[in-house]
């Protein structure tokens, strides 16, 4: 048995082999998607740029469609299961329960990844990332999505398998660490997402079909509690990456265990509540029941991401003051390892999650003020904070430390990889704030033309769209040149790097 | 010095902390994050409000 474990020379780590493979497969499918998507991204930003505007209008939505499929569904889940055999079996020092089940669910995962990325290429389901029914794509779109969400589902429960395979043989001692803890409610909250995308994409596959009906009302209120809750399983995720980068970078510590967990254990209660602010404006539904979700439960899912927030950083701040960076305010911060991407990413990460994000989530979520923000491109100014520039970008400061860890090689390009989360974090910064304000003046989300050309009717926005658009032009295509060189850096370390025990040697 | 491609956490991992460090309550305090929460909060606030104002230019009551 010990044949197939190999310790790791920096973290002593049992490392199952089944781990190791399945962690590299996952990652570097999740990263050919953010490729696709980042792609996609490319050429949305230069048309939505109206000075550039560059693809017909049947394009832009056929890769608004690959852009949200690509970014918030593929690559986030893949990459998000490879830290769900991180957290399980390689943090636990244990096996892979049903390694052959885990390889098979990763091809069940590639299969409809590919059938879902045919059918959006091919023009036969440019319905956008919400598929919001009445609009029909091929059956084989949502085909490709089940067999996806099967796929995750089915390593969710070898993640929870694992962990009892590592209780059982013993594998680590007193309770479960606390990354693994985090990882333990992104898995729960992936549950409830996916039974979620169960209940909705089934019966519009049969209605695909010409089986049944299905209400459009209900279509969406079904639809957010997987499009919404499955960038929840990444705010759990990010935050166990956030204490992950946190130790491994400048040794930081838990400022108090039990208070950590229990706001791990207030996202799985109440973050799902966080998709009902989708349907703020939706005549279908009662004002108890939005009220309800958004006013009362979603501010306990906030108060668990306000904990972490503070958490994280005290803990940084502890491990360094304790380490003798105890001058002023700010020491701890100044003497930090800012030349280090896991760092630097990681505190990008948290601020502007936090700050952009977090702020902006949690007015939409307040019903009077939605009606202001909806469908606008605060919508998309929001999520890119959140999404993009908290759990992408913490992500990527994993990446750096998962290259020689787990696939053993040196990260190429290294000075690229000092400067690429700076990059990454000014552009996603300048991109989703200027989102944000253009959506304040009222420019719409998922929109090809906002001069109207061809509208019967004339509609002119305020001279300062076109600065803010502007604005947003710049930061995208900052924040896209910071992810291609994650891409040709992760691509380059993985595939033609040097390996980590011939430096050794050496 | 970090080695070239290789993370400073890897190669100069953080020092263990000192025996006994931080037993005493007096050096549990992160007096730093205390003053960003509250940047944060100001920020929030402001943010909020500014909401608010918004609105009441767009719905206006009476």
């Amino acid at each position: 048995m010990s044949a197939d474990f190999r310790t790791c020379p920096t973290t002593g780590l049992k490392v199952h082999a089944q781990a190791d493979r399945l962690i590299k497969a996952n990652a570097v499918v999740g990263v050919v998607a953010l490729l696709i998507g980042g792609i996609a991204a490319l050429l949305l930003l230069l048309t939505r740029w109206q000075v550039v505007h560059l693809l017909p209008a049947d394009w832009f939505y056929r890769l608004l469609t690959v852009h949200g499929m690509n970014m918030l569904i593929f690559f986030i889940l893949f990459f998000e299961m490879a830290i769900l055999y991180f957290a399980s079996a390689v943090l636990l020092n244990s096996r892979v329960a049903a390694p052959r089940l885990a390889w098979f669910s990763f091809w069940l995962m590639v299969a409809g990844a590919l059938v879902v990325e045919w059918t959006m290429f091919t023009g036969r389901a440019d319905v956008l990332f919400t598929s919001y029914v009445p609009l029909r794509a091929t059956p084989w779109f949502y085909l490709g999505v089940i067999l996806f969400a099967v796929g995750a589902l089915l390593v969710v429960a070898i993640f929870f398998a694992t962990l009892i395979v590592a209780k059982k043989e013993r594998t680590y001692t007193g309770s479960i660490p606390l990354v693994t803890f985090g990882a333990a409610t992104a898995a729960i909250i992936a549950v409830i997402t996916l039974g979620h995308g169960a209940a909705i994409y089934i019966p519009t596959f049969l209605w695909s079909l010409g089986i049944g009906n299905v209400d459009a009302q209900i279509y969406r209120l079904v639809w957010w509690g997987l499009g919404h809750s499955s960038q929840q399983i990444n705010v759990a995720a990010m935050v166990a990456v956030w204490y992950l980068l946190g130790a491994l970078t400048v040794g930081s510590v838990v400022i108090n265990e039990k208070i950590s967990r229990i706001a791990f254990t207030l996202y799985v209660l109440f973050i799902s509540m966080a998709a009902a602010h989708h349907l703020l404006v939706d005549p279908g539904l009662p004002p108890t029941w939005k009220v309800w979700n958004t006013s009362y439960a979603m501010y306990l899912a906030v108060l668990a991401s306000m904990i972490h927030g503070f958490t994280v950083p005290a803990g940084i701040e502890l491990g360094q003051r304790l380490r003798g960076y105890t001058k002023g305010l700010f020491e701890w911060l100044r003497r930090a390892p800012w030349g280090d991407p896991g760092f630097s990413a990681l505190i990008f990460s948290i601020i502007i999650f936090g700050f952009v994000g977090g702020i902006t989530g949690v007015t939409f979520g307040t019903e009077q003020i939605n009606i202001i923000a909806h469908n606008t491109l605060r919508v998309p100014g929001h999520f890119h904070a959140t999404v993009v520039a908290g759990t992408t970008l913490a992500f990527m400061g994993l990446t750096y430390y998962v290259i020689p860890l787990i696939f053993r090689k040196k990260v190429a390009f290294w000075p690229l990889a000092r400067i690429q989360p700076y990059l990454f974090a000014a552009g996603m910064l300048i991109f989703s704030v200027a989102m944000t304000f253009a959506g304040t003046f009222g420019v719409p989300r998922r929109h090809y033309d906002i001069s109207f050309a061809q509208a019967p009717f004339d509609f002119q926005f305020s001279p300062a769209v076109d600065l803010v658009m502007t604005a947003m032009a710049i930061g995208g295509l900052l924040a896209i040149t910071g992810g291609a060189i994650y891409i040709a850096i992760t691509v380059w370390s993985v595939f033609f790097g040097k390996p980590l025990e011939a430096e050794v040697k050496a | 010095m970090a080695k070239e491609g290789l993370p400073p956490g890897i190669v100069n991992p953080p020092r263990p902390l000192p025996e006994k460090a931080g037993e005493s309550p007096e050096e549990h305090r992160t007096p730093g994050t205390l003053v960003l929460v509250l940047v944060f909060l100001a920020a929030f606030v402001v943010y909020y409000f500014v909401n608010w104002k918004l609105l009441s230019f767009v719905w206006r009551v009476g």
